[in-house]
């Protein structure tokens, strides 16, 4: 679903991300860990061409996102660490708005309801301005959206930074539900706890590389930690 | 396209400033309306007794002769265009009434701007000034944020990750801008026309229809102009307060500065004689005797050969009525000379003023307001020309009776039914395509500052920048 084939990139010179490939399939939630500079934000500006590739291709469900930017957008959702919305707009307007604008204008206001249900939001929330949400309520709305749009990958970055455990529980519990349901997510985190857990796989990243790719399965939470450390001390 | 304009409307209207800020700039344009028919109604009404007081007393002069008639002389008054209570323009500054008498072309006189301090001439607000300086401010407040600060709150990385078009992201966003100004256009409109309405004591409305709107389609077209720069400029800068600097520093010199400087090139470029140097140049012209002895001497030939008799006394008509035609015959080649070289000069004066508005919108939408409203030189131009020719007109009717009626020597009187024969002075504003004509560079000036602020809008926002 979300494809990336010696993908780089340089900003003046800066290498920020070194000939990535990786795969990511219906079901899979990968996770790029790494520390800050590693490239895992590049990598995602790259999937949603925000920035160009030096070389390289991203591609989603198969098209090229330099090619045929809008299209590979209809397949994707985006959460940011922090889910940017219209302080002035109630959740509903927002998850409205930008679903409406996701290709989603025939949702009822009982299903955009039901979405915000869904992710777990106080049912009181939904009337209320933005402005005055936790980034805990802003992050369910995020998801939301994805959800209203019926989105086939998943690019997350850093979502849970700043969460209390018992949001960034909530968090994992909806990404399993979505990675059950064939969606592909790409994630990028510091939180090796939460990669394990809710990850399939995990990448770990260092000045742009990609040096080491894992399954979840195969390791325990100590040995994660001790592999990572490892790459990051050389 | 119609879902982001409504919510950037929804945003707008939560917005608590910019429901401020809207009740501000419509009370001011009321209020500036309110003032506009005041004053038209009050100088209009006297301008109105004013001239039927004159006519009065020229049609109520007793017998004299007919050349004390015309010394006697009488006032042309200027009307206002209804359209002056929009923008009143030069009118405050080139005077309202003319003396018409015998042997002289008179400067016209009483301007209001004469009785005020300079503090004042700047603190005049007309309803033009409302919409072309007040609004413009609106305007920017309501749209520096449209981009940068989407950028700034991240929305905008939300937005384009959703694989929103730009296109129809930058169309919305105007839509927007342009649905919020629509809230404060509307209902000021709809004052206006009600002020307009209310002149209706002094005719109707109807031949102001056209005039008023071409005005209000400049001004639309002045807006959509502003709305994209603003758009573009959001787009490009970084972040909103980059943005807000920006756009106030271009709403400043574009709306309080270019409009000065313009007029002071404009007269660096073409300057004018003082009022002391026009009026000496033209007496000393005028006071050359030798030339208005040379003319009637051909005169007196003509005459003669006419009647074909060969001395003067022979001639059947008194020359000296045809003496004092002749030397309105000459005095008005000179003043035709002088004020048309004094009047070209402002033209060309207005020229430059009208080509400087490649430097800003406000001059050409300005220059459109005037000319629209029947308040600029053009049209000012065009009444001293009507008033002259009737001065002259009253000249030719009162000598022509000297020289048919009068004996050489004897004392001759006239009466009312010679001062009738004069008719009364009418005077109707030219029609709203000989404006547009006037002021055709100003229309092609401000169609091609929107065409390329559309163009400008369009390549900032073509790439986005998230980051």
């Amino acid at each position: 679903m979300l494809e990336a084939v010696h993908l780089t990139k340089h900003y003046n010179g800066v290498t920020a991300l070194e000939d990535l490939t990786l795969r990511v399939n219906p079901g899979d939630v990968f996770c790029l860990l790494g520390a800050n500079g590693a490239g895992k934000t590049t990598t995602i500006n790259l999937f949603l061409n925000f920035v160009q590739p030096s070389s390289g291709t991203a591609r989603i469900n198969g098209l090229d996102v330099t090619e045929q930017s809008l299209e590979t957008k209809k397949y994707l959702a985006y959460i940011p660490e922090t889910v940017m919305l219209y302080k002035n707009l109630t959740g509903l307007e927002n998850l409205e708005y930008f679903s409406a604008l996701a290709g989603r204008s025939d949702c009822t206001r009982v299903q955009l309801l039901d979405f915000l249900k869904q992710v777990g939001l106080q049912p009181e929330a939904a009337d209320q301005r933005v402005g005055t949400y936790s980034k805990g309520m802003r992050q369910k709305v995020g998801i939301a959206i994805a959800l209203a749009k019926n989105a086939r990958a998943l690019l997350l970055d850093e979502p849970t930074s700043g969460l209390d455990p018992k949001a960034a529980n909530e968090f994992s519990a909806l990404l399993a539900r979505l990675s059950q349901d064939g969606v592909a997510v790409l994630m990028a985190t510091h939180d090796l706890f939460r990669a394990k857990e809710s990850g399939t796989r995990v990448g770990i990243m260092r000045q742009g590389k990609l040096v080491r790719t894992l399954e979840t399965t195969e390791v325990g939470h100590a040995d994660l930690e001790r592999i990572y450390l490892e790459h990051m001390h050389d | 396209m119609f879902t982001i304009a409504r919510k950037e409307v929804v945003e707008t209207l939560r917005d608590g400033r910019f429901r401020a800020l809207a009740i501000l700039v419509l009370a001011l344009s009321a209020a500036s309306f309110a003032a506009g028919w005041r004053h038209y109604s009050d100088v209009q009404r006297q301008h109105l007794e004013a001239q039927e007081a004159t006519r009065t007393q020229w049609l109520n002069q007793p017998a004299k002769n007919p050349h004390s008639a015309a010394h006697y002389g009488m006032y042309a008054f200027k009307p206002k265009s209804r359209l002056s209570l929009v923008d009143s323009g030069i009118d405050p500054y080139v005077g309202v009434a003319a003396w018409l008498e015998a042997h002289r072309q008179n400067e016209f006189r009483y301007r209001p701007a004469q009785d005020r301090t300079a503090i004042q001439r700047f603190g005049e607000l007309t309803a033009a000034e409302a919409f072309l300086v007040v609004l413009p401010l609106f305007i920017v407040l309501a749209s520096f944020t449209a981009f940068a600060g989407e950028r700034e709150q991240g929305t905008l990385r939300q937005l384009l990750s959703l694989g929103v078009a730009t296109r129809d992201l930058v169309a919305g966003k105007a839509l927007g801008v342009a649905a919020a100004l629509g809230l404060v256009i509307v209902p000021a409109t709809i004052i206006g026309v009600a002020a307009l309405a209310a002149t209706t004591e002094f005719g109707g409305l109807r031949a102001d229809v056209p005039r008023a709107a071409w005005l209000a389609v400049m001004y639309l077209i002045y807006f959509a102009t502003i709305v994209a720069i603003s758009l573009a400029v959001s787009a490009w800068a970084r972040s909103p307060r980059t943005a807000l600097v920006i756009l106030l520093a271009f709403w400043f010199a574009n709306s309080l500065i270019v409009t000065r400087a313009a007029a002071d090139l404009a007269a660096w470029l073409h300057p004018t004689p003082s009022a002391i140097e026009f009026q000496t140049a033209m007496e000393r012209e005028l006071s050359n005797q030798e030339e208005m002895r040379v003319r009637l001497d051909r005169r007196r030939e003509e005459l003669m050969r006419r009647y074909n008799v060969s001395s003067m006394d022979a001639v059947p008509i008194n020359f000296s009525g045809i003496s004092l035609q002749e030397g309105e015959e000459r005095a008005n080649e000179v003043f035709d000379r002088h004020y048309g070289g004094l009047f070209e000069r402002y033209e060309s004066q207005n020229r430059a003023f009208q080509w400087a508005g490649l430097a800003a919108p406000m001059l050409p939408v300005r220059s459109l307001s005037m000319a629209l409203a029947g308040t600029d030189f053009a049209h000012h131009r065009e009444f001293v020309t009507a008033a002259e020719e009737y001065r002259r007109g009253i000249q030719r009717v009162m000598n022509d009776d000297i020289a048919r009626n009068s004996k050489p020597g004897a004392a001759y009187t006239a009466g009312a039914a010679l001062w009738a024969e004069v008719p009364e002075f009418r005077y109707e504003l030219p029609g709203v395509s000989w404006a547009m004509r006037q002021a055709a560079p100003s229309v092609g000036l401000l169609l091609a500052w929107c065409v390329a602020a559309c163009w400008l809008a369009a390549r900032a926002t073509r790439r986005l920048g998230v980051v």
